[in-house]
């Protein structure tokens, strides 16, 4: 027993053996490496693991350190991204703002724990995490700009309400590779949510517009 | 620091070090860090690093995974079942060990250092994986760690493009997580992390983990261990 734990110990010096030649790995070969390493660290089934492949927006714009995205390449996302937007099938792009005000303060929803994704009924829309809301608001990040009057500053004409719909159905159509998820593209909202979130930021009754 | 509850974690993970355990009756003094075997002095400030033999690049807590079942005989599948604590528990032995092994490097610089290929990989992929964006809310860790001065919530987010921030993160771990009543390590952190980008269960101590922590410790690089850090 000691003697072999003297051999394991003995070979455990470390990081001397290949030092001469080591160097950083190419691009192409570091992006082979690391999606073997996202496929191999979780555990999920099938469904879930889908969550971990990249659709080719997603590719665009996971660009690494100051690298920039090309003309081309924002083009290409905003293409995909116009392409990917749906409207509710009642074709009203606002809908209850009440519903919105409570979606807007839900950070919750399909979170998986030990394979499981969370109980609720329906995904929360995540915009407190990052924006300021109503006024008076403290309970509220700041990762995106502050959305306090959004409504009042903009009014709620046709052209207002069908931007502010396709910007959180998919933002990356108006700001190519933004932070904003593409709530609605990547199925996170549905059409009809999005519509209560749409009457949460214009209608004039809504707190945010106080 | 005196205030730190994690404190009492440093006693506990000390004595299941130098005690003899698990199926073959050993402590860990023969475990080696990277320093030798048994030496704990400036261990972690260098870590992940290249072990020869495993032929990987370990993080503290997988070396410990390594140690505790070729030196102790225990279980891998049982360590990593019961290496993530729940709240208001007394903790896990890796728990308690990390944070250990770790402050015995208090005081000194965070000097990750790329010799071996293994270690530029690690590294290129951690940088790779921190901008990656995934999942249905489009995240990679560069959405919520990549601006000064941002908050989800009220909860200040580390700005790990920055040296100092890159630095806390070297720094500051295993902590006292004040909400949860024990002390988390960084396996537990990036494990949180992907919950939140509701990504499916992160495995522990897999390379997509150690990738992420090589990276940004390398980044931290003279920072000042100090542990157990506090946290919210």
């Amino acid at each position: 027993m000691k003697t072999s734990w003297i051999k394991w110990t003995l070979s455990a010096a470390t990081g001397l053996v290949v030092a001469g030649c080591a160097t950083y790995p190419d691009q192409e070969t570091t992006r082979q490496m690391a999606e073997k390493m996202v496929f191999e660290a979780f555990t999920a089934s099938p469904a879930h693991m889908k969550r971990l492949e990249q659709d080719r927006s997603q590719q665009i714009c996971s660009k690494i350190g100051d690298a920039k995205l090309s003309a081309e390449e924002a083009a290409e996302v905003v293409k995909l991204a116009r392409a990917s937007i749906r409207y509710p099938a009642s074709g009203r792009l606002s809908g209850d703002w009440k519903a919105g005000d409570r979606l807007a303060h839900d950070g919750s929803g399909d979170r998986i724990r030990n394979g499981k994704t969370e109980p609720n009924k329906e995904n929360g829309a995540l915009c407190q995490n990052c924006h300021a809301l109503a006024p008076g608001e403290i309970n509220v990040g700041n990762v995106g700009p502050s959305l306090t009057g959004y409504g009042k500053q903009r009014g709620n004409s046709e052209a207002i309400v069908k931007y502010t719909y396709e910007k959180i159905y998919n933002a990356w159509m108006y700001f190519p590779c933004s932070n904003m998820p593409r709530l609605g593209a990547t199925g996170h909202l549905t059409p009809e949510q999005i519509a209560h979130m749409v009457a949460y930021l214009l209608d004039p009754q809504s707190p945010i517009n106080q | 620091m005196e205030d730190n509850p994690g404190e009492l974690w440093i006693d506990q993970g000390r004595d299941l070090f130098y005690q003899k355990r698990g199926p073959r009756n050993a402590s860990l003094e023969q475990c080696d860090f990277g320093m030798g075997p048994g030496k704990l002095e400036g261990a972690a400030v260098r870590l992940p690093r290249y072990f020869a033999d495993t032929d990987r690049v370990e993080d503290l807590e997988s070396r410990l995974l390594t140690c505790m079942t070729r030196l102790q005989g225990f279980d891998r599948g049982q360590l990593i079942r019961e290496a993530i604590s729940a709240p208001a528990s007394r903790g896990s032995d890796i728990e308690a060990l990390a944070l250990y092994v770790t402050s015995r490097s208090n005081g000194m610089k965070v000097n990750v250092t790329l010799n071996h290929q293994k270690e530029y990989d690690m590294y290129k992929a951690g940088e790779y994986l921190f901008y990656r964006r995934s999942g249905q809310t489009d995240f990679g860790c560069v959405q919520c760690h990549g601006e000064p001065d941002k908050r989800i919530r009220l909860q200040d987010l580390v700005h790990m493009t920055s040296k100092a921030g890159a630095q806390e993160v070297a720094s500051t771990w295993p902590a006292y997580r004040g909400s949860h009543y024990v002390v988390r390590t960084m396996q537990w952190r990036l494990n949180d992390c992907v919950w939140q980008m509701r990504l499916p269960d992160l495995k522990y101590a897999t390379d997509y983990s150690i990738a992420l922590t090589t990276y940004l410790n390398r980044q931290g690089n003279d920072a000042v261990m100090q542990v157990p850090g506090f946290k919210r």
